[in-house]
């Protein structure tokens, strides 16, 4: 499926461009600087996307092709990548599934002779698409937030010299979140009852790849797991589990099963009998059907996420665009994964002389050395790249400057009537943390 | 037809697909060519189980699956090169099918086709309900069957090495080579001893099975044979695209094979081929209408249904009949 884009009817001034640019991230600016006010006319570079566009992730897959949509106009209204516009094409990868996935590559590939694939999430091993990616030298953005893709980068960086994970790692959700804990208690915002943490899973990769890093790393900030357990999902009732919660109270209680309809069940079951622990789930609260079965009972919950829109100038400049293109209800925090991806694309492209068709090994190898080094700052934080795994730095799991890695968010529902307020990482967060209802300060 | 012209023709258009690259070379025509072989086997095999031995068997999927977990099963955990692991994947899926066969033979019709479907339908749950850890690489927990990841990595051909960027080429004549050997199975069948069981069974299954024709070992006979290239493109499929996952089991996969058999001629020896060629090219032409696609292609198959019950080649053939009984 291919998207027209507009060009810009007039050539704009270097000092607009750069004035625009600006409103856009630093990312942009640089962009719009090295195409010294070309206009987007020559040849168009074909960039494709694999997207969940049918089935039960549909609803992401589409703000994934907003995204890069989005960021393919206004790349291109900068001048596009020195003088050539940007042409997208997508592809459906359903279910997803690494088969489907691989394939979606491919025809993108082979079909439209794609420059680089700018995804979004796709499930599945998130070790797969990097092979036909390989076979055609060719670049590759994408934000599946798995380790895997670090493990591969690392077992043969030459073969998989343009694959790139515009966020950090699924297992970073572990470590950050005890960091977050920390901080709670350095700064008085909480005070733990106990050592005790009860960890609770489903069977997958995503969730047992955070439990197991949250295992491990547990004893580190004193903390000792005193429930690990795996729920058979899908999972309405939690009476077995939250007995065991109640024989022996934790401080705290982390859930990485991430349906937002279980996660619901177990706070509308946890609340009229509560322990004094805090909460924290993962993905399933950022979800308005989570609020939508808790109610009231949502109040209270942490989430976090190490990919997200920030709140911020830059950010809410990008939600005000996207849903003023996109409609109101439009989920602007997943565009911002493909459309921050492209943008990485575009600039290190630029700063490298052009990119490469598939085939032009010797280009976008030029294009890969780009990204290696680039500092970008967009919509969702800086995007700076680990040189060996190729994925974003986490920050302050792993970096301690907020300039230097992607923040990983923490957030809390406050109002049941609204989203997740962001609450850290500074100087990031727009709300205050609060004690949940259910425990007594 | 006799065997021989069957052969003849089977000849020509392999000459002329094998020469098809040296004219097109552009490497989407490729692999979408070397993916028409590889849905060319299975339905020219379906087709022997479903339009000439009449077992309306739903579990041809589930085989083609049992063919691609099974190889990349013996190359990520015994690191076998899949030059072995190919053929043995293949017999493999014979032994499957044979004991789905003992199972669901015995019934008819509909009753074969809601039991053949409840194996496929077993085996999807059984391998996407398998949690637990069987090993724990790098990349996260690896359940024994895959569970929803399923498989990448396990190996390939040594085509990347041998021709570098230019390894689909090979991978296009090894799909063309198995469909070969798969339609010679198939005009063997067809032509031979067993086609003619089954004809005499469908002509007057009473006098048949006077004459000691037994429906149930001919069933069994065309069941457990034709799984071993059913297996062998499952098995293809996966070192083709170097993963396979439960996606492998997919139902609108499974439909979308089917209409080929029925588009192009249900029991007849070419049919099922023209009609992978057909909807393969409409599904393609449809690609840009986005959910169109879909709908486009059950009104194709609706209207070939309703005015072209027999498919393309057999109403073509019933045409030529009916005109030679004119003449």
């Amino acid at each position: 499926m291919s998207e027209e884009i507009k060009k810009p009817n007039v050539i704009p001034s270097r000092r607009h461009f750069l004035k625009g640019a600006a409103a856009l991230g630093t990312g942009a600016a640089v962009l719009a600087g090295i195409n010294d006010g070309a206009r987007a006319d020559g040849d168009p570079i074909p960039v494709g996307q694999a997207a969940p566009l049918t089935d039960f992730a549909a609803a992401d897959g589409v703000e994934f092709r907003n995204g890069l949509t989005l960021a393919c106009e206004e790349i291109n209204a900068l001048g596009g990548i020195l003088g050539r516009p940007l042409e997208p094409y997508f592809e459906d990868t359903k279910q997803m599934g690494d088969p489907t996935n691989v394939q979606a590559a491919q025809r993108l590939i082979d079909r439209h002779s794609v420059h680089a694939l700018i995804n979004g999430y796709n499930i599945g091993s998130g070790a797969a698409i990097q092979d036909p990616v390989a076979d055609a030298g060719i670049i590759y953005v994408h934000y599946d937030t798995t380790i895997g893709h670090n493990n591969l980068i690392k077992s043969n960086p030459d073969r998989y010299f343009g694959s790139f994970q515009g966020d950090p790692a699924e297992y970073w959700y572990g470590p950050g979140f005890l960091k977050f804990l920390q901080q709670l208690e350095e700064n008085g915002q909480f005070k733990r009852a106990n050592n005790k943490m009860a960890v609770i899973l489903s069977a997958g990769v995503y969730a047992a790849n955070i439990a197991n890093a949250i295992k491990e790393k547990g004893a580190d900030y004193g903390w000792e797991i005193s429930l690990f357990e795996t729920v058979n999902v899908p999972i309405s009732e939690w009476g077995p589990t939250l007995a065991k919660i109640r024989q022996d109270p934790p401080a705290v209680i982390a859930v990485t099963h991430f349906l937002p309809a279980d996660l619901a069940q177990f706070m509308v079951q946890f609340v009229p009998n509560p322990t004094q622990s805090l909460i924290y789930m993962q993905y399933g609260p950022s979800i308005p059907a989570f609020r939508d079965i808790a109610k009231e009972a949502s109040v209270g919950v942490l989430y976090a996420t190490v990919v997200g829109a920030l709140q911020d100038e830059i950010g809410s400049a990008f939600e005000k665009r996207y849903k003023a293109k996109f409609g109101e209800n439009a989920g602007h925090n997943s565009g911002a994964q493909p459309y921050d991806g492209a943008y990485v694309w575009a600039t290190a492209a630029a700063l490298a002389g052009g990119t490469g068709e598939p085939g032009n090994e010797e280009q976008n190898r030029k294009v890969a050395s780009r990204m290696r080094s680039l500092i970008y700052r967009g919509v969702t934080g800086t995007t700076r790249f680990m040189a060996d795994e190729q994925a974003a730095y986490t920050y302050p799991t792993q970096v301690n400057d907020s300039s230097l890695g992607m923040p990983h968010q923490f957030l809390q529902i406050q109002d049941q009537s609204k989203s997740g307020g962001l609450i850290a990482p500074a100087p990031y967060g727009t709300e205050g943390f609060k004690l949940p209802p259910w425990i007594k300060g | 037809m006799s065997m021989r012209r069957d052969f003849i023709v089977g000849l020509v258009l392999i000459a002329l697909c094998a020469t098809l690259p040296l004219f097109i070379g552009m490497r989407y025509f490729v692999t979408q060519a070397t993916l028409f072989f590889i849905w060319g086997i299975v339905v020219l095999q379906w087709n022997l189980v479903l339009g000439v031995g009449g077992i309306f068997s739903l579990a041809q999927m589930a085989l083609f699956a049992v063919g691609a977990y099974a190889t990349a099963m013996f190359g990520y955990y015994f690191q076998m090169p899949m030059v072995l692991a190919m053929p043995l994947a293949a017999l493999l899926t014979v032994v499957v099918s044979t004991l789905v066969g003992l199972a669901c033979l015995r019934l008819k019709g509909p009753y074969v086709a809601l039991l053949t479907l409840a194996v496929a339908q077993v085996l999807y749950l059984l391998i996407v309900n398998d949690t637990e850890c069987f090993t724990n690489p790098p990349s996260g927990c690896m359940p024994l069957f895959g569970g929803v990841r399923g498989f990448t990595r396990f190996g390939d051909l040594g085509f990347r090495d041998l021709f570098g960027s230019k390894w689909y080429i090979a991978d296009y004549y090894v799909g063309l080579g198995l469909l070969a050997l798969a339609a010679a199975f198939s005009i063997a069948i067809i032509r031979g001893p067993m086609g003619l069981a089954f004809q005499a069974l469908r002509d007057n299954p009473g006098c048949a099975m006077a004459r000691g024709v037994s429906r149930f070992k001919y069933q069994l006979w065309v069941f457990a044979l034709s799984a071993f290239f059913t297996g062998l493109a499952g098995s293809f499929y996966a070192v083709h695209f170097a993963a396979v996952g439960p996606t492998a089991f997919s139902f609108s996969t499974l439909l979308f094979l089917l209409s080929m058999i029925v588009v192009g001629g249900m029991g007849t020896l070419w049919g099922p081929l023209l009609g992978a060629l057909l909807l393969m090219g409409a599904d393609e032409a449809m690609r840009e209408f986005g959910d169109w696609r879909d709908i486009g292609l059950g009104l194709l198959l609706a209207g070939f249904v309703i005015l072209l019950p027999k498919g393309v080649l057999g109403s073509l053939q019933a045409l030529v009949q009916k005109l030679r009984a004119k003449a």
